[in-house]
């Protein structure tokens, strides 16, 4: 399959805040830094996949030092509920990533997405039809 | 390295009714805590890199409190009050701004003057304490030509009887002769209140418009039993507190001055202990003898700080605790001993009421004994210059600092209520804004705050404090810093705690540095709410909220606690919230469209 589209969204309190944001986002294809990994709706990460996307990786702040208290757990319940959902579709659990740690700089960004491509690459493209 | 901006820009409105977090409320000036934790917790790395950040933040905190720096090393009342207290400790907030202090303080010796126009009335003041300089610098701020008369040759007041080894010199010269640098503010040394033309009539007549008065209580009370002042503090080897602090802030006193000597302090507050604490360090073997229990946590207990208590403790100080001293002894005029009845009570309910059983007494021998009992006003001088009323007492209102007496006058700072050097510059603020008022024609009267604290959001983890380090006692017998200050890398840690629990009205770091574009209002659709409760799981803060309107449950928000952080945005199952202004959807709608 060509190089696999990878979604990133980004929380803006622990990835890249110390970078310039509009040359990152030169390097980076699809990325996408919001304020809380907490904000990001389920149905984003549907649309994500509707609009052709081969994966989505969340990169949110380690345990415990989310800004809004709990948005790395609101994170994780909610992806634990979305990726059954997904499996019924047949777009498998990896196809969502969430990667939780700290990078001011945004320098390890293009590696963890690289590194997700890397294993989406190995699932190959979506086996379902567009909704 | 990110820039801030002015658009964030916080500030506490005087409301009538304002959620804070606790810290901000605890803070007589109301500084910007949560607000500079957050921008410290996002600080780059290494301290080169975080330079213009730290200084970019102590410009922020420089506008409202031009003494935070010396606050990082001797005030942290904020953290009495804050959340985190009983979860792991209070966030270190004093060594958070003593980290900044670090960077910020050499940085004044180069921070440029302000240009202002000063093209308003003349106003005098007296004392050059953080009173004074506090209403100094407001009044400046205004265009307000400040004069301020100086009894001594340098300025800071009694901050510079804060021992060396709590308050390096240094930080508090640079502090505080750069702020009549920045702000232009003209200085006259050696000029003591009520003498020459430095009377309150005098100074009106030569042109200033409005004086006031924060000349602090430098005089020491005398010690007292019952009614009667104890004899013998005559005597040679009887010394006051401040005077002795004073004598050794100036360097008249040798190290080793107190070598093989026995020194017995007299008083339980902070000045008591920094007395002994210095004694100590002068080479004596020091005891305390106070009126105050031990345990702090009763009424009687001993008020001085527990890290003074726990220092003085440390360095081989022995404490008397429920003693009072009846009698001082000499002989040849040399000060012998003292003779301590046991203090059965301190207070009662109407306030300080010692009594003493004289049937238990025990005889301390001492080579000096340092009384450190408070301060006492220079009655004499206030009357002379007519602000007392007919019972003797400063006629001043609590609330203006205006003098009852004489309209132009304003009084603050020590000299009206001894208390810590905060409490001194909260003064000193209210005093500029009374005489702002009063030289514009307007009413004085204050707006009464209330403020009410936020509690602690629900955090899934708590962590523990940065642990504080102290050199060991042994080894810190010197005028050196024994409190160790926080590295980059502790200070970004220790901020990355605090739980932000302030609304965000109050804080808008995020704003300020490009995070957001503004504090997105949270809007429910009341046809699409099914009044499921998701979001109130959701949020943390207690905005979310389930209420009755036309007879069923639908959410709503209480926008003085939402954080605009869109979780409830985002657990809304039935899409009926959504973020005003807010940009991310259409943002990621464009990402999507462009995928590649």
């Amino acid at each position: 399959m060509n190089k696999p589209k990878i979604v990133c969204f980004s929380c803006k309190f622990s990835w890249g805040y110390l970078a310039d944001e509009s040359k990152l986002a030169a390097e980076i294809s699809n990325w996408i830094p919001i304020i809380c990994a907490g904000k990001i709706d389920a149905e984003y990460l549907v649309d994500a996949f509707l609009h052709g996307a081969d994966g989505v990786l969340i990169l949110g702040c380690p345990e415990g030092d989310c800004h809004y208290q709990d948005g790395t757990i609101e994170t994780k319940k909610r992806l634990a509920l979305l990726r059954q959902a997904l499996a019924v579709y047949n777009i498998e659990p990896e196809r969502i990533r969430l990667v939780l740690a700290r990078d001011p700089e945004g320098k390890d960004i293009p590696g963890h997405i690289e590194e997700m491509a890397k294993a989406i690459g190995r699932l190959g493209k979506i086996k379902t039809a567009k909704a | 390295m990110w820039k801030t901006s002015e658009i964030g820009h916080s500030q506490v409105e005087p409301a009538t009714k304002q959620l804070l977090p606790p810290c901000q409320i605890k803070c007589p000036i109301n500084e910007d805590i949560q607000r500079t934790n957050v921008l410290i917790s996002l600080l780059p790395d290494t301290i080169e890199a975080a330079r213009d950040g730290i200084i970019q933040i102590g410009e922020y905190l420089y506008e409202r409190n031009p003494f935070f720096n010396i606050c990082g090393y001797i005030c942290g009342l904020c953290e009495l009050e804050c959340n985190y207290k009983n979860e792991g400790g209070a966030i270190r907030r004093r060594l958070l701004k003593r980290f900044l202090s670090d960077t910020y303080t050499p940085y004044l010796n180069e921070k440029p003057e302000v240009n202002i126009v000063k093209d308003r009335e003349n106003v005098a003041v007296i004392g050059g304490g953080p009173s004074g300089l506090m209403a100094a610098f407001n009044l400046t701020r205004q265009g307000y030509r400040v004069t301020i008369f100086e009894a001594s040759q340098r300025l800071g007041g009694a901050l510079w009887l804060v021992p060396e080894y709590r308050l390096p010199r240094k930080v508090l010269q640079t502090t505080v002769e750069n702020l009549v640098r920045i702000m232009g503010i003209d200085v006259r040394y050696n000029t003591k209140f009520g003498e020459g033309r430095t009377t309150v009539n005098r100074l009106i007549s030569d042109g200033f418009k409005a004086v006031f008065i924060a000349k602090g209580t430098p005089n020491a009370r005398q010690l007292t039993f019952g009614k009667d002042v104890v004899e013998g503090q005559d005597l040679s080897g009887v010394m006051y507190g401040l005077d002795f602090l004073y004598e050794v802030s100036h360097g008249n006193i040798p190290p080793d001055y107190f070598k093989n000597k026995k020194i017995i302090v007299i008083g339980a507050g902070n000045v008591a202990f920094d007395s002994a604490r210095t004694a100590r360090r002068l080479g004596g073997e020091v005891s305390i003898v106070c009126l105050e229990r031990e345990d702090k946590e009763h009424r009687d207990g001993i008020p001085a700080d527990e890290d003074e208590i726990r220092g003085a403790w440390e360095e081989g100080i022995k404490i008397y605790a429920s003693r009072g001293v009846r009698k001082i002894s000499g002989k040849n005029d040399e000060f012998e001993g003292i003779t301590c009845p046991l203090c059965t009570q301190v207070y009662c309910d109407t306030g300080f009421n010692p009594e003493f059983d004289t049937n238990d007494e025990i005889n301390l021998t001492g080579d000096v004994v340092i009384v450190t009992i408070g301060q006492a006003p220079d009655l004499e001088l206030l009357k002379k210059e007519n602000l007392l009323d007919h019972r003797g007492r400063l006629a001043v209102d609590p609330h203006t600092l205006q003098s009852q007496i004489n309209p132009s006058v304003f009084i603050g700072g020590d000299v009206r209520r001894v208390g810590f050097m905060i409490e001194a510059m909260e003064e000193g603020i209210k005093a500029a804004e009374s005489i702002n008022k009063y030289l514009n024609d307007e009413d004085l009267k204050v707006a009464s705050k209330d403020y009410e604290a936020f509690g602690l959001p629900e955090r899934p983890y708590y962590k523990i404090a940065t642990e504080v380090l102290w050199i060991p006692p042994e080894q810190r017998l010197h005028f050196q810093m024994f409190e160790k200050g926080l590295t980059l890398k502790e200070a970004i840690t220790e901020a990355k705690r605090c739980a932000t629990c302030g609304p965000c009205v109050s804080c808008k770091a995020c704003i300020s540095i490009g995070f957001e574009k503004s504090l997105y209002a949270v809007q429910v659709d009341k046809e699409r709410c099914s009044g499921c409760g998701a979001c109130v799981y959701a949020c943390n803060y207690e905005s979310a909220r389930l209420v009755m309107k036309d007879g069923r449950l639908i959410s709503d928000t209480d926008m003085f606690r939402c954080k605009s952080c869109g979780m409830c945005v985002a657990a809304c199952a039935s899409n009926a919230r959504k973020m005003v202004d807010d940009q991310t959807a259409e943002k990621i709608k464009k990402a999507y469209a462009e995928l590649k």
